[in-house]
């Protein structure tokens, strides 16, 4: 009987230490929508129920805490410019001809009147706030919840994380607020192979809560692991480009 | 000499006589007098304790009775012109006058819910010692007060705005010496003070999370609880005990606009007060005035059997003088009881509630007691001194340029 007892929970570490790592699932699917340093072409398309907006961005990044993003199109819009330094944010106005830092106060305001906020600009890392735990799994794909640790800037009680294997290549993303209700969605499609990785160039972010409230962010003209100039994330680059 | 004296004397008495002689006539006056005493101080002691309850109000909730913090920082709420040092603390503390001193870090901040995000300034505390300075712990309607770090009591307006309940989660967005920095805190209590300000604003954390999101590692200020009436004088001594690049703010400096606004009501009320005692003297004059037409005859009768016009015109000014005094001193014990009930009850309160987010702005709170003081039956003595005054001018000049052989034969 003893005999019988040791060996069962011999199989039950065994089953243990072969099951898929959760932490390791999710570095994988953010290493897949990080992509690493590029240069690109972005069209951001706003979607109302009663419009429709388009905007044609620059971007350069360096695939991590770093990204400068420059306003093209439309002509009205054209000439403003965002840089991101970790949480830093700044914005060149070029009416005013001035370089401003987004207030605290200002980063839940709406980058380009779109469904992304500058808070989501900054990124933070769900790797570094959220603790993964494998919710469901078949062979061509994976859900991951992600809750949030204690103190992490999240005002979200749980998200869902969909990605199809092999390569964990991020599908959706739930919001779900801290009464299970899900508020936001975004998806992922289009995916270019950079380095390895599978990288989505289309974006889309549905605010649940608002029928009819949706952005997608489409890359193309993109080039991947350039090497990006420091000069690129100065405030001067703001103006001037780089 | 001595018979012009007797006679002087003698002029009080008649003139009480004559006051019982005429019932009717000076239970009138004495009413007039009575009730405008009665409501003189009422005015007063309403609108002192109503004063005294946006002072304390705000005092309580929004800031404190007195605050040390720096010059820099009181011009310029920034935590990155906080205290360089918490060091004269224990100094402080034992300083007369001061009850208790509780360090605040108070910054600007973005708080975040799944729903939507409202800027605020949050509070940090010391929850321990924050009750002591501040009415805020004591306004929580659901939930309890900060216990340890990660936690955040609101407003209960503001919650509603962000849709947070109590147990679920609140992000708090700063950017001060530490940089940008974010935290997420769960809610623990729901503020409710009928004080509009307050309900819509207050974010109180723990003071280790205000220290880790602003990276100021001592505090804005240091909030302290001093003997109530003596703020301005306890600060003003504390200064002596504070290092020199450090001041203590008293109340009235606290709320700035708000005590100028203060002191510009007072004066202003003192005028209605004037109007007030104006327009009772006044009536009291015309009831004597009526009085000396009706008593022509009886006047001529005294001028006739020796009474010269002056001392006539003297004993109507004392009946005058004596009929509202009396009047006077009834209107002090009713108005004095009256008001001593308003100031131990809160009777004032839920009239006040009952005019909605009008009086909420103000911050009085949900209790609003009448004040007491002295001085407020010297404010309804004016009504006698005014009445005296009118009474010498208008009814005693009248018996003055009184002809005894015409009156006598007055019907």
């Amino acid at each position: 009987m003893k005999l019988r007892l040791w060996l069962l929970s011999l199989l039950c570490l065994g089953l243990g230490s072969a099951a898929t790592d959760p932490q390791a699932v999710l570095r994988a699917i953010v290493d897949n929508q990080r992509g690493g340093s590029v240069r690109a072409t972005l069209t951001l398309s706003v979607t109302r129920p009663d419009r429709q907006t388009q905007y044609v961005l620059e971007v350069v990044s360096d695939g991590n805490e770093r990204a400068v993003t420059w306003v093209k199109a439309p002509p009205r819009e054209a000439g403003q410019a965002f840089l991101r330094v970790g949480d830093n944010i700044q914005l060149y106005n070029p009416t005013l001809k001035r370089v401003l830092r987004l207030p605290p106060s200002g980063r839940s305001d709406s980058f380009l009147g779109s469904d992304l906020s500058y808070s989501d600009l900054a990124g933070r890392d769900l790797e570094q706030d959220f603790t993964p735990s494998i919710g469901a799994e078949t062979e061509g794909s994976i859900t991951l919840e992600l809750i949030p640790k204690p103190q992490a800037p999240t005002p979200y009680g749980k998200l869902v994380l969909q990605a199809s294997k092999p390569g964990f290549v991020p599908r959706e993303v739930l919001y779900y607020d801290q009464r299970g209700q899900a508020v936001r969605k975004i998806t992922f499609a289009q995916f270019a192979q950079v380095g390895g990785r599978s990288f989505p160039t289309q974006t889309t972010v549905e605010d649940l809560l608002r029928p009819g409230h949706r952005t997608s962010v489409v890359y193309s003209n993109y080039r991947f692991g350039l090497a990006i100039p420091e000069s690129c994330f100065t405030v001067r680059a703001l103006e001037a480009g780089c | 000499m001595q018979q012009n004296f007797s006679g002087m004397a003698a002029l009080p008495r008649l003139a009480w006589r004559n006051l019982w002689r005429h019932r009717r006539r000076t239970l009138l006056l004495m009413l007039v007098v009575a009730y405008t005493t009665i409501t003189t101080i009422l005015f007063w002691g309403v609108q002192d304790g109503f004063t005294q309850s946006v002072q304390l109000g705000n005092a309580r909730f929004l800031s404190a009775p007195a605050l040390i913090t720096t010059p820099q920082y009181f011009e310029d709420p920034d935590p990155e012109q906080g205290l360089p040092s918490l060091d004269f603390l224990a100094r402080i503390q034992t300083q007369p006058g001061v009850n208790a001193a509780a360090p605040r870090l108070e910054f600007p901040t973005l708080i975040r819910s799944a729903y939507t995000a409202d800027a605020a300034k949050a509070r940090g505390v010391d929850p321990a010692l924050e009750a002591r300075v501040s009415n805020i712990p004591t306004a929580i309607a659901a939930g309890r007060m900060l216990e340890k770090p990660g936690e955040v009591v609101l407003g209960q307006q503001l919650a509603e705005r962000l849709d947070v309940r109590l147990g679920e989660r609140v992000v708090l967005d700063t950017s001060a010496l530490a940089g940008p920095q974010a935290l997420g805190l769960q809610v623990v209590g729901l503020v409710q003070s009928g004080i509009a300000p307050v309900d819509r604003g207050t974010v109180l954390v723990h003071l280790q999370d205000a220290r880790l999101l602003t990276g100021l590692q001592t505090a804005t200020g240091v909030a302290l609880d001093v003997t109530r009436g003596q703020e301005a004088r306890i600060a003003e001594a504390l200064q002596l005990v504070l290092p020199q690049n450090i001041r203590a703010y008293d109340l009235t400096q606290l709320l700035g606009g708000l005590s100028s606004a203060i002191g510009t009501k007072q004066s202003s009320t003192f005028l209605i007060g004037m109007i007030f005692s104006l327009f009772a003297a006044l009536a009291v004059t015309s009831t004597v005035l009526v009085s000396v037409l009706e008593r022509t005859r009886e006047f001529g009768m005294m001028g006739a059997i020796g009474m010269n016009p002056p001392r006539l015109a003297t004993m109507v000014t004392l009946e005058t003088v004596l009929a509202t005094s009396i009047g006077w001193g009834v209107g002090l014990v009713l108005g004095y009881a009256l008001n001593f009930w308003m100031a131990t009850q809160n009777v004032l309160g839920p009239i006040f509630a009952s005019y909605g987010a009008a009086w909420e702005i103000l911050g009085t709170g949900g209790e609003i007691y009448t004040a007491q003081s002295p001085l407020y039956a010297l404010y309804a003595a004016l009504t006698i001194v005014l009445a005296a005054f009118f009474s010498i001018l208008i009814p005693a000049r009248r018996v003055l340029s009184l002809n005894p052989a015409e009156a006598m034969r007055t019907e």
